[in-house]
């Protein structure tokens, strides 16, 4: 995994200075090398994690002739495979490294090559000949990729703050970034929270040249019509299932030059990848897990368990609301965006822990809940549509119970909370269904904006994600709609972004994630949803396939969403000393978002409690605040602009033709 | 057909299902899993807590639901 940077420029040799300082803030992103290329329109620029190929795959990287080159952060699992298929075809390999399976595949087949990989990936590639970049992202976004295109050049990066380091680059909140973020948890691409800086889609490549630049789609998220699924045998799809899992798992632990270690969070989908890897490979494991100070959020107890099952040698970090209140600026410089959640601060602590322990790569259990229906937004849609075909019926009121058991030791609260679930986005036929409630119920955040934000958003163009929704997802089964939306927005946007990629690359970790396999993607979408949600069921097809692997209290847990003491740390006694600053009243005016006296009203009453017993919405709230902040004073203010700059070393690729141009002649 | 995806319905089900305590949520469970599966709606007097406990009365209920039978 590393850090990726370019300029392409027609109106003369991009700056290399520039370049340097760009690559210089995605250090974090490969302390392991560095290289650049340059030539009269194009400069690239790399930061290397070395994973594959440690000596040999050094980049930017070219073909044969040097006249394709490659700046390239991930890896293309399948690599061993298409380099076989490549030299049948005559293309003459240097290294074995990934990265240059890219270039020739780019030779042979054109932007059909990105349907061809299995990986998680960003790519700058470069054409000389016919001055042209090509850019690609990894079909759901495991792998970040944004851009910011002037009249004269485009600068693209694996994050925003390489962009920031050209002076040039506006720095400015975008209002409808921001308005997705308090909708939708997380921009949508091709948004983010910056005016005039995009991300390629996932699922994408793009082209620029002297025609201009544009963006095409090579593979969409897409599901069958209900009732039309290629297989409806519960047992076979179990099998195949547990075969393309097990796959996508030996893959991504095999297919490395060091070690490989497993996060472990005690629930069922990091039970699989690291039960897969203990039974299926020969190789000793190493397993990470997150533990809590606060009883209400560890999982200590089946983390130890299935580590014990599985006989690996396992590491743990407990933290504490202190350490993540400590923690977070850190966390919003790496993540370039407002979080509404506390829940990243671990996972940069946990990916801390595994560096500290020597290694660079983790498989984790990312995907499942998205691809296989865990997530409790899809049991809440099933039982709200359930409810809503007979609002009256005391028996279909009742279902809210099996939601939330804790309603059946509380029945005098049940009618009460059965009434405000219920009542929450009736209209079944909007494709939006399953999401509204959260989406309304995260919006109350934007009652907070200043006069001058709202009328920002107001004016602006606002960007419906429904109505990207393909135009035959009205044939899908409603959790495939729901799948659907949670893959263009919160998958994409945060769960593989602020609390992924970015939480894992802080500390030079790269993530690998089974679940996310090309393979297993197609696969659990082309499945009936009922093997999927079978009635309120979550997971239903993986929990069967894998019944072997795992004991049955992890198999039989009631879902667990991974969760993290939140807003609460910013309330005690020994809170960090920054926070009264960041969200004093002149800090909030001047950072224009928010209103200061609302804010001001919000902190004082969780001032009063010290932080106890705050309800969800305003812990959101404190998030939202303290995060845009944050990303206002690492960002768009003076302050903190330079923070992540580190001296690069001695560069490993220095190819500079415009430099032995000018020294020719 | 309906028998076939009945059976295998009441199959997966066991295969995975411990039963809830109280009879009548273990029917409006089973009842959310048979609407979704055979897209019917079942009128209050059929959320019992019989209902899944026969491959041949499910299979006829989702037959006069579906008006097929």
């Amino acid at each position: 995994m590393c850090g990726i940077s370019g300029i392409v420029s027609f109106d003369g040799p991009p700056d290399l200075a520039l370049l340097r300082r760009m690559t210089a803030r995605l250090g974090h992103r490969g302390p392991d090398g560095n290289g650049y290329y340059r030539d009269r329109c194009a400069a690239l620029g790399h930061t290397r994690l070395a994973i594959i190929d440690t000596e040999g795959g050094v980049q930017p990287l070219c073909n044969e002739d040097g006249t394709l080159w490659v700046t390239f952060n991930g890896e293309i699992f399948n690599y061993l495979e298409l380099a076989t298929e490549l030299r049948h075809r005559g293309h003459i390999f240097r290294t074995a490294s990934d990265t240059e399976v890219i270039v020739h595949a780019w030779e042979e087949w054109g932007p059909e090559c990105f349907a061809r990989f299995n990986g998680q990936w960003a790519i700058g590639l470069w054409d000389r000949r016919a001055e042209r970049l090509v850019l690609s992202r990894d079909r759901l976004g495991v792998r970040p990729l944004f851009y910011s295109r002037g009249p004269k050049r485009m600068l693209f990066a694996s994050e925003v703050k390489s962009l920031f380091a050209d002076p040039s680059v506006e720095r400015a909140f975008d209002p409808v970034g921001l308005d997705q973020v308090f909708t939708y948890w997380s921009p949508v691409a091709p948004r983010t929270v910056f005016r005039g800086i995009e991300q390629l889609e996932p699922g994408h490549y793009a082209i620029l040249d002297r025609g201009g630049f544009r963006k095409a789609p090579y593979w969409r998220i897409a599901f069958p019509e209900r009732g039309r699924e290629p297989v409806q045998e519960t047992q076979d799809n179990a099998d195949a299932l547990r075969e393309r899992i097990i796959e996508a798992a030996r893959l991504r632990f095999l297919r490395s030059d060091v070690p490989v270690g497993a996060y472990l969070s005690g629930g069922l989908d990091s039970s699989i990848t690291a039960a897969v890897i203990a039974r299926y490979t020969s190789a000793p494991l190493d397993t990470f897990s997150l533990r809590f100070s606060d009883e209400e959020f560890d999982e200590g107890q089946y983390q130890k368990k299935m580590s014990a099952v599985l006989g690996t040698r396992h590491h743990e970090i407990t933290v504490s609301p202190a350490d993540i209140a400590a923690v977070f600026p850190r966390v919003v410089q790496h993540a370039e965006s407002p979080i509404l959640r506390a829940a990243p601060a671990p996972m940069f602590l946990l990916s801390e822990l595994v560096r500290k322990n020597g290694y660079k790569v983790v498989v984790t259990g990312e995907g499942a809940d998205e691809m296989l229906a865990g997530y409790d937004l899809f049991r809440e849609a099933r039982m709200r549509s359930f409810w809503s075909r007979d609002p009256a019926s005391a028996k279909r009121s009742r279902g809210v119970e099996l939601l939330y058991p804790w309603m059946v030791r509380s029945p005098g609260q049940a009618p009460a909370f059965a009434r405000s679930f219920f009542g929450r986005g009736t209209d079944t036929d909007d494709p939006a269904f399953s999401h509204r409630p959260r989406w309304d119920s995260t919006a109350v955040i934007k009652r907070l904006l200043s006069q001058d934000m709202q009328d920002q958003i107001e004016r602006a163009d606002t960007e419906d994600v429904v109505a990207r929704m393909p135009s035959d997802s009205k044939d899908w089964d409603p959790l495939s709609r729901a799948q659907w939306l949670e893959m263009t927005t919160l998958l994409a946007g945060y769960i593989l972004a602020s609390q992924g990629d970015r939480m894992l690359m802080a500390n030079s970790v790269e993530g690998r994630f089974p679940f996310l396999d090309r393979d297993v993607v197609d696969f659990a979408n082309a499945l009936p949803a009922r093997h999927k949600l079978f009635g309120l069921e979550e997971k239903y097809l993986l929990k069967r396939a894998f019944a072997d692997l795992v004991p049955d209290d992890i198999i039989h847990r009631p879902k667990q969403p991974y969760r993290a003491p939140d807003a609460a740390s910013f309330f005690t006694p020994d809170r960090p000393a920054w926070f009264d600053d960041l969200t004093s009243e002149r800090a909030i005016t001047e950072a224009g978002v928010f209103n200061p006296s609302l804010v001001s009203g919000l902190l004082a009453k969780c001032k009063r409690t010290g932080g106890k017993s705050m309800s969800n919405t305003d812990n959101m709230r404190v998030l939202a605040v303290v995060s845009t902040q944050l990303t206002h004073e690492c960002f768009i203010s003076a302050r903190g602009r330079e923070a992540l700059e580190r001296p690069l070393p001695d560069p490993s690729v220095a190819v500079d033709l415009v430099a032995d141009d000018r020294s020719m002649s | 057909m309906h028998r076939e995806i009945v059976e295998q319905v009441l199959q997966d089900y066991a295969a995975l299902r411990r039963p809830d305590t109280d009879p009548e949520l273990e029917a409006v469970r089973r009842t959310i899993l048979l609407e979704d599966v055979f897209d019917i709606v079942l009128p209050d007097a059929e959320i019992a807590p019989a209902l899944l406990a026969d491959a041949s009365a499910v299979a006829a209920l989702v037959g006069r639901l579906q008006g097929t039978v």
